[in-house]
C-alpha cells in the first residue's frame, strides 16, 4: 500500500479532529476506536467527522455505518477502503 | 406542528417555530426570547445555549411530526462562532441543514440571526439520537 497514501491518510485524521498529535507517530494497524493500547480512542462524534473528512478529500461517501465501522478500523482499513472506491 | 418531537420541557425549550421546512432537517425555525425564558435570568443567554437552540430547531425539523418524532441530544459542538449574545425581546432565526450522517450520528450547520438580519452565532452542532 502506498506510503503516500498512509500519509494522507494520517495527516487527514489529525487534521479533521483537530488532535495535537504528530501524524507520523500513528501507527499503521492500531486501532482507530475504543480504548485499546496504542489506539487514538476516538468514539462516534469523531468517526462522523471522518466521514465528512473523506468525502472533502477523497471525493468517497461513506453512507452505511456498518461500512464506516470497517473502514475506520485503522490506518491501514481506511487506505485499503480508499484505495478500493478509487479504483 | 406540534412540539412533540423535542423531549425538552420549558424552561429548555428554546426553539418555539418552524418558519419553513426545505426537507429532512433542512430549513428554518424561529426562537422568541422572552425575559422569562430561564437563561435569560441572572448572567443573560450562555452563549453555550445557542449550540443547543441550533440542535433543537434541527430535531424539531427532522421530527415533524408527534408519531414520527425523533429524539436526541446534543453531542458535539464544532467550529461555533458567536457574534453577539442574544437578549430579552429577540426574536431570532435559525437555518440549519444537514452536514453528514453516519448511523445515529448526525451533523448539522446551523446560522443564528435577529430580526434584522443581523448575525448572532453560525456553527456546527453533531447530535445523537435516542437518548444521552
Amino acid at each position: 500500500m502506498s506510503d503516500d497514501l498512509k500519509k494522507r491518510v494520517k495527516e487527514l485524521i489529525v487534521r479533521q479532529l483537530k488532535l495535537e498529535v504528530d501524524p507520523a507517530t500513528i501507527a499503521d494497524d492500531a486501532p482507530l476506536f475504543g480504548d485499546a493500547d496504542g489506539g487514538l480512542g476516538l468514539d462516534s462524534i469523531d468517526a462522523l467527522e471522518l466521514v465528512l473528512g473523506v468525502e472533502k478529500e477523497f471525493g468517497i461517501k461513506v453512507q452505511d455505518e456498518e461500512v464506516g465501522v470497517k473502514a475506520f478500523a485503522s490506518v491501514n482499513a481506511l487506505c485499503e477502503f480508499v484505495r478500493q472506491k478509487a479504483a | 406542528m406540534s412540539f412533540q418531537p423535542l423531549p425538552h420541557a420549558f424552561p429548555f425549550r428554546f426553539a418555539d417555530a418552524v418558519l419553513e421546512r426545505t426537507g429532512p432537517a433542512v430549513g428554518r425555525v424561529r426562537a422568541s426570547l422572552t425575559s422569562n425564558t430561564e437563561a435569560l435570568r441572572g448572567a443573560g443567554f450562555p452563549a453555550a445555549i445557542l449550540a443547543e437552540l441550533v440542535a433543537q430547531s434541527a430535531l424539531l425539523l427532522q421530527g415533524g411530526d408527534a408519531a414520527l418524532g425523533k429524539k436526541g441530544f446534543l453531542a458535539g459542538i464544532s467550529d461555533f462562532v458567536v457574534a453577539r449574545l442574544p437578549a430579552a425581546g429577540d426574536v431570532l432565526t435559525i437555518d440549519v441543514a444537514i452536514a453528514g450522517r453516519l448511523g445515529d450520528t448526525v451533523k448539522f450547520d446551523g446560522v443564528v440571526t435577529d430580526a434584522e438580519g443581523g448575525a448572532v452565532a453560525r456553527g456546527s452542532v453533531t447530535v445523537k439520537h435516542g437518548r444521552a
